[in-house]
């Protein structure tokens, strides 16, 4: 464990292959003229933009705002999904009360909070974090509930078998069986989360990448846009791949329950 | 009977609280409003025909975006799904795709389409066609070579083997697939709707802030709400349901 | 001298989410186990032999009829009731050491002398050296040895085994066999064992019930006359009783399978 068999280096390698044709493709149709100068940027351009916003701090902190709203989002949001979540899990009567409820709000859940939490918060970051932690909650909810419904009941049969309280094979066997579930969440939080970020600071925010590429779009900036979409687009796929990769490893993995 | 009233007794009851809370604590009723004032409020819109010109915009954005976005991006997932080496060069990037929200391309497609229609159904299409791309790919890369090595046996060709075995086989993860499509997708068609104001339930609410209507904003909010649940309900989760339990992946 | 265990006219009916039908599993199944008996239970597949175990566990309810042990009627799981699973079913997120403690854990012994007793039936399984590898690092015959080990560690009275070896490859399970044996007459415990192989019924049991094809009650009930020391596959191979034995037990459930098959026809 911990090596990389050579199948998996030449895919990774395939996998770099990719981006290096995207962007290829992009350079292509920029330089060839196909397209209006001011409809699409040329890479050239947008790094230099980007290198630039690192110089001046500007994307920087538009960066580090956007992320920070994320974090503290998740965190009030995770540790309310996963404790509804548990209480759910373990407990039918509750469970079948709350759950149709829940299933309901999270078909409204995120932005489309924006205009009551806007009446409620003004344009405020306490808007924003609402909205966000809107979202996060009902996926970790459901991802932790999921978990605790699939651990294999005949886990539960054997341990109660050595005689085990229904308290102690909580412990002993849920909570453990069902890490892989609210991991999952988290990581499915943090993408979801990042998603209705960039949703509400497009239209509440006066900070953030969101609103950057926003108000490049009014000076027909594309050159900024696709810098913002490009920061976006890799913080987005950090935190749906990677992020939580090296936590399951720890854990989940090691006791190949991925198998 | 028993089983529908069992059913709504949860938001029966959530209803009755609601009206409890407004009335004891004196919320002001453009901070909360009462069930009621929502009801009313409901009422006044139909009546005026916004709230249904409204939704029919919606209605048909979601459908027409859904229905191409997820064909196109089942029969592209085939084809990039075939060859191994394809694949792997492809899936990165769509992943990538896939994780970068729809809602991120709206000032570019600001740009190129305006403040219009176009505009809405293109971030939606994208956030529909990337999740059912990806899944599609997984999915026929996951079917066991056994199947497909038995198909061979039997003399099968390429169409047997793409009806007969692939698709079957890749139904769970393609279904999956159009559940994150679908979910991610509304929620970017009532997020674009918002911003872009070109009609639509997303336009209604947000429209309704700006007057502090906020009965009608909640008589909104409960509309797009029952619109995706019935659609998840009826439509997605049976899908679902058919194909991945039967799979025995989830035990109830 | 009473029974061990006392099972009186038990009939047992489920709903098969799967089939969506009702299963009729058990009728009128009545049985007697003495103490430290190894009785070994066989039958035509779909019998309900697995249904009777869980049954005894207190891991389901009987529709109708009981399940006495020591006198006491059987309400719900225990620790003096052991069960080794099919699949084993040991704890992916702990180690072979923790998974064998566990029963001894649940029961509040103390470290020290937890210790001792995983390091004895580490050693007895044969399980020394893998102390701190986690199940996925181990072969099916290992983890079954460690769903036994914890099975016994928490010392119950009655173990209830339910085909615990049969996801194993031939070589192993005739070695875990006969340490079966071994550790059946080092231990005095009760052990229930169910098994589709009537090979495996007759070298391990001192008696063998039969029972029929669904739903299931006692068809016969066999003795095994063959003395322990004896009871290992090179030797029985050359035993002609054991070839009696098992060539009567095949009949009677060839019996019931032939009648199943009428039934169903």
């Amino acid at each position: 464990m911990g090596t990389r068999p050579p199948l998996a280096r030449a895919k990774q390698l395939r996998g770099v292959l990719g981006f290096v044709l995207l962007f290829a493709i992009w350079q292509g149709i920029t330089s060839s003229g196909l397209v209006k100068p001011i409809a699409l940027a040329t890479p050239e351009a947008v790094f230099s933009v980007i290198v630039a916003g690192i110089a001046d701090h500007s994307l920087l902190i538009n960066t580090g705002v956007s992320l920070e709203r994320l974090i503290l989002s998740v965190i009030v949001a995770g540790l309310l999904g996963i404790a509804l979540g548990v209480a759910v899990g373990l407990s039918r009567r509750f469970g079948s009360f709350v759950e149709p409820l829940a299933a309901f709000f999270n078909a409204i859940s995120g932005i489309v909070w924006l205009p009551l939490a806007i009446t409620w918060f003004g344009l405020t970051w306490k808007m924003l974090l609402f909205v966000i932690a809107n979202s996060v909650f009902f996926i970790i909810f459901f991802n932790t509930l999921l978990g605790i419904r699939t651990v294999p009941r005949v886990y539960e049969q054997a341990v109660f078998t050595l005689g085990a309280s229904r308290w102690r094979s909580i412990l002993d066997v849920i909570v453990p069986g069902a890490l892989p579930g609210i991991i999952s969440g988290l990581r499915l939080g943090l993408g979801f989360g990042w998603r209705a970020l960039i949703a509400a600071e497009l239209v509440g925010a006066t900070q953030g990448l969101g609103f950057m590429i926003y108000s490049a779009a009014q000076y027909l900036r594309t050159d900024v846009i696709l810098a913002g979409i490009i920061v976006i687009g890799v913080i987005a796929f950090t935190l749906d791949a990677l992020l939580l990769g090296p936590l399951e490893r720890a854990t989940v993995e090691r006791w190949g329950v991925y198998q | 009977m028993i089983g529908f009233a069992r059913a709504v007794a949860p938001f029966a009851a959530f209803v009755t609280l609601w009206a409890i809370v407004v009335a004891v604590f004196h919320v002001p009723q453009d901070v909360m409003p009462s069930p009621n004032a929502v009801a009313v409020a409901f009422g006044d819109a139909i009546r005026k025909g916004v709230l249904t010109v409204y939704t029919g915009e919606t209605i048909r954005r979601i459908l027409l975006a859904a229905s191409s976005g997820a064909l196109i991006g089942v029969a592209a997932g085939f084809f990039v799904a075939l060859n191994d080496v394809v694949a792997d060069i492809a899936l990165p990037v769509i992943r990538f795709f896939q994780s970068l929200s729809g809602i991120a391309w709206l000032p570019l497609f600001i740009v190129w389409f305006g403040f219009s229609d176009k505009t809405i159904v293109v971030a939606v299409w994208y956030t529909l066609f990337f999740p059912v791309l990806f899944n599609t790919v997984v999915g026929v890369k996951t079917v066991p070579r056994v199947y497909r090595n038995a198909i061979l046996t039997l003399g099968g060709d390429w169409r047997r083997m793409v009806f007969d075995v692939l698709l079957p086989g890749a139904i769970p993860y393609i279904v999956g697939g159009i559940r994150i499509g679908a979910a991610f997708g509304w929620r970017v068609l009532i997020a674009a709707e918002i911003v872009i104001g070109a009609g639509g339930l997303g336009y209604f609410i947000f429209k309704a802030e700006a007057f502090h209507l906020t009965a009608r904003i909640v008589a909104g909010m409960l509309t797009i709400g029952t619109l995706w649940y019935l659609t998840d309900f009826f439509v997605l989760r049976p899908l679902e349901e058919a194909t991945i339990e039967r799979w025995g992946l989830v035990h109830r | 001298m009473p029974s061990k265990i006392t099972v009186e006219n038990v009939s047992h009916e489920y709903f098969n989410p799967n089939t969506w039908q009702r299963v009729h599993a058990l009728d009128g199944l009545s049985l007697e186990v003495a103490d430290g008996e190894f009785l070994c239970i066989v039958g035509p597949s779909g019998c309900g032999k697995s249904t009777f175990l869980y049954l005894v566990a207190g891991l389901a309810h009987a529709s109708s009829g009981r399940i006495l042990v020591d006198g006491k009627q059987v309400e719900r799981p225990g620790r003096d009731r052991g069960m080794v699973f099919q699949d084993f079913a040991i704890l992916p997120w702990r180690t072979v050491e923790r998974n064998i403690g566990h029963g001894l854990e649940i029961a509040g012994v103390a470290r020290k002398e937890r210790d001792t007793i995983v390091r004895r039936y580490i050693e007895l399984m044969g399980l020394s050296g893998f102390e701190n590898k986690y199940p996925y690092e181990l072969s099916g015959g290992m983890r079954q040895r460690v769903a036994v080990a914890r099975t016994l560690a928490a010392d119950p009275q009655v173990v209830l085994m339910d085909e615990p070896f049969a996801a194993l490859d031939a070589q192993t399970r005739n070695v875990m066999q006969e340490e079966l044996v071994r550790i059946g007459m080092h231990e005095r415990k009760t052990i229930l064992f169910v098994t589709h192989s009537v090979d495996e019924a007759v070298i391990l049991g001192d008696r063998v019930v039969v029972l029929t094809h669904r739903p299931g009650r006692v068809k016969a009930s066999i003795p095994i006359e063959i003395p322990r020391e004896q009871r290992r596959w090179d030797v029985l191979g050359a035993e002609e009783q054991f070839g009696r034995y098992r060539q009567d037990i095949l009949r009677l459930i060839r019996e019931e399978f032939d009648a199943q098959e009428r039934v169903t026809a």
